[in-house]
């Protein structure tokens, strides 16, 4: 027996060596690694090998690093605005789905489909359609309007205040499809009874919306809530792709790119060198995204026996 | 029969009838007219060969595009028509009381169709001006601000970042690095990197979920918690250190270097996990008695039943390498042209031709047009992959 259980375990260990192997070389030896790079600057020749040795000067910058902060604020305005709108998408589009219709499969792929493609290519074919002067949305609005329009003289791209909004647009519109089939595999299991039951009680279709499709929807939700501030704490590719961080503006007499979220700081700082810095950025992102993800636990677990009645 | 069926005429339900009517006339005009148009535009722009010099090209393509007017033209207008009488010859035949239904249908076809025209409409725009002529991406026509499609299709763009142009030919035989640095080579080198690396990933995935789900393994279960839990950290985490050592190991700049760290996929082990605990171990015993080695059980057994879940495990993989601009930007080498992948190789391109419009879109289709039409025949791996980890919550 004992010799079979060692065969055995043999055989496994075999099995899932390569993957092992790859786990921790490339998975687990980085957090400790990264934790060793946060205590260096940046060389001091350009060589990866030279880093200078700074101690905790990394995490002492970082509390007193305005731009830092700002990215984290500038985040949580892109979680804030894409999240709802996210949701509020899929769900319209879920809701017009959910019919007996010709062609649904149709629908369902079409929407799906901008979710598969490369989010840099179509963050590229966003940008030159709300380019100025000579992007689609700028000339739409010329022919119909006067050359003097907003979207042809500064286009969405190029005003601070409108910038993160029509990011977000571009991504909502890229990701509806996948929400909108989640929430529609969720309303073929909610049973017609629990309708039919609301509507002797003379409910309308506002109150069987709010009253029970949405408590019934709840753990879509939450799991959108939840990949979204994930989504948020990654966004990088959509930021590089169509803003590159700007239009620059000056809040509290510094300046600060009013779309610069925190994964294009931190690229940012890679970018220029900071290797520490960027590696104590990035600790101070775990520990944020942890806590977010365990606060969101907390309230899921709270509010679900309250949902499920 | 009749009499009932025509019985009441609510004037509010056929003013709601006559404006959904006139909205599905011109919602079904231009989009059709402009799909007809499309189709007739791509024909003309193969049929009309290789004008080598770019002024001969889109006159010689107008003309021919001209000839087309009534053909594209007509088969919109014959559509429409056919629908309109379809949705009357529906109306009337609808009883009174079942037509507050058919309306709302009606609606809810016009609003999908918008709504698929606004979510697509960034790809029908990136297709028609990657044929527009340089100079010409001007998306309005002045006359009909709805139509997008070219009148005067040319293949330059598409030549221009193939580098197969005169120009860029003429400079070949000086440089030819830089004539490798071309949307072929990057298309190569994405579909290269993208396929090793799904391959690899789906052998090495398999084999782990094989043990988790069907083999002994001391401290198995504690194992695969390491494992999810690192799912929780987000992947910009690893950027620096992993880059830090892939240079050290040598890698920077070659196609290793690509995708290398991303190949220990979390993700694949435990969907792969899912769907083999479904496999019931009587088969696997059976496979042993028949004197099958632990590998022939794998190959015999475990991996054709498992095809569907590896083949989606496979193509999302695929995907997500094709797609991976950040850390493929990181690793690059700019001087040595076959490291440059898609993403990375139109990020370079942007930055050299801001407005150029009809390079940008051309460029941009070597990366759309092979996921859509990948999309297009597996799509049911693609949405039930994707979307499968949050239905099980």
């Amino acid at each position: 027996m004992a010799i079979k259980s060692s065969k055995e375990t043999a055989a496994s260990a075999a099995f899932l060596a390569p993957f092992m192997l790859l786990f921790v070389v490339f998975l687990i030896f980085p957090i400790f690694y990264s934790f060793y790079l946060s205590f260096f600057g940046s060389p001091t020749d350009y060589s990866l090998t030279n880093l200078e040795f700074v101690g905790l000067q990394n995490y002492k910058k970082i509390f007193t690093d305005f731009q830092f902060w700002w990215s984290l604020m500038v985040t949580a305005f892109y979680g804030v605005i894409a999240i709802p709108s996210g949701i509020a998408a899929s769900l319209a589009l879920a809701m017009l789905l959910h019919n007996k219709l010709f062609g649904k499969s149709f629908f369902r792929s079409a929407f799906f489909l901008p979710n598969v493609l490369d989010m840099l290519v179509v963050g590229v074919i966003w940008t030159l359609i709300y380019a100025p002067k000579f992007g689609a949305l700028a000339q739409i609005t010329t022919f119909f309007f006067s050359e003097d329009n907003f979207f042809n003289t500064t286009g969405l791209l190029g005003h601070p205040l409108t910038a993160l909004p029509a990011v977000v647009l571009a991504m909502v519109l890229k990701g509806a499809g996948f929400g909108m089939v989640l929430f529609l595999a969720a309303l073929q299991n909610i049973p017609e009874t629990v309708y039919e039951a609301a509507d002797i009680d003379g409910a309308n279709e506002w109150q069987k919306f709010w009253k029970i499709t949405v408590p019934l929807l709840q753990p879509i939700i939450v799991f959108m809530c939840i990949t979204g501030v994930i989504g948020a704490l990654n966004a990088f590719t959509e930021i590089y792709a169509m803003t590159s961080g700007g239009p620059q503006q000056v809040v509290m007499g510094e300046t600060v790119g009013s779309t610069s979220v925190a994964g294009y700081y931190l690229y940012k700082q890679f970018e220029s060198g900071n290797y520490g810095y960027a590696a104590a950025i990035s600790y101070m992102l775990l520990i944020i995204t942890l806590g977010i993800t365990w606060l969101q636990q907390r309230i899921a677990e709270r509010k679900a026996p309250g949902g499920a009645k | 029969m009749t009499g009932q069926s025509h019985g009441t005429m609510s004037p509010v339900r056929v003013a709601i009838f006559m404006v959904l009517l006139a909205a599905m006339i011109s919602i079904c005009y231009v989009v059709s007219g402009q799909l007809f148009k499309f189709a007739a535009m791509v024909i003309t722009a193969f049929a009309a060969g290789d004008p080598v010099a770019p002024a001969a090209g889109p006159a010689q393509t107008a003309d021919m595009m001209n000839r087309l007017i009534p053909v594209y033209n007509g088969l919109a207008i014959i559509l429409t028509i056919a629908l309109v009488m379809l949705a009357v010859k529906w109306y009337i035949n609808t009883r009174a009381e079942e037509r507050s239904t058919f309306l709302k249908k009606m609606f809810l076809y016009e609003a999908l169709v918008v709504g698929v025209v606004v979510v697509l409409f960034p790809f029908f725009w990136m297709l028609c001006t990657s044929f527009k002529p340089s100079g010409q991406e001007l998306i309005i026509n002045k006359a009909n601000p709805f139509d997008i499609v070219p009148s005067e299709p040319t293949l330059m763009n598409f030549k221009k970042v193939l580098k197969i142009d005169e120009a860029s030919i003429a400079q070949a035989s000086q440089d030819p690095i830089e004539q490798k640095k071309n949307f072929g080579t990057y298309f190569l080198n994405s579909l290269l990197v993208a396929t090793t690396a799904a391959f690899l990933v789906t052998l090495f995935a398999s084999m782990g979920a094989y043990v988790f789900s069907k083999k002994e393994l001391p401290y198995k279960q504690q194992i695969f918690m390491l494992l999810l839990a690192t799912m929780m950290i987000p992947g910009m985490m690893f950027m620096v250190p992993q880059f830090f050592m892939v240079c050290q190991m040598g890698f920077f700049g070659t196609k290793w270097a690509m995708f290398l760290p991303h190949l220990a996929s979390v993700f694949g082990i435990f969907m792969l996990k899912q769907f083999m605990d479904t496999i019931p171990n009587s088969l696997l015993e059976a496979a042993q008695i028949d004197g099958a080695s632990e590998w022939q059980v794998f190959r015999v057994v475990i991996i054709p039943l498992a095809f569907p879940i590896i083949l989606t495990l496979f193509l999302l993989t695929f995907l997500f390498h094709w797609s991976n601009f950040l850390w493929q930007l990181i690793v690059t080498n700019f001087e040595n042209p076959l490291s440059i992948t898609l993403p990375v190789g139109l990020a370079l391109f942007r930055g050299q031709y801001t407005s150029e419009l009809g390079l940008i879109m051309s460029a941009s289709c070597f990366s759309i047009v092979p996921i859509a039409v990948l999309f297009l025949f597996a799509q049911r791996y693609f949405i039930e992959g994707m979307t499968q980890g949050a239905v099980k919550e």
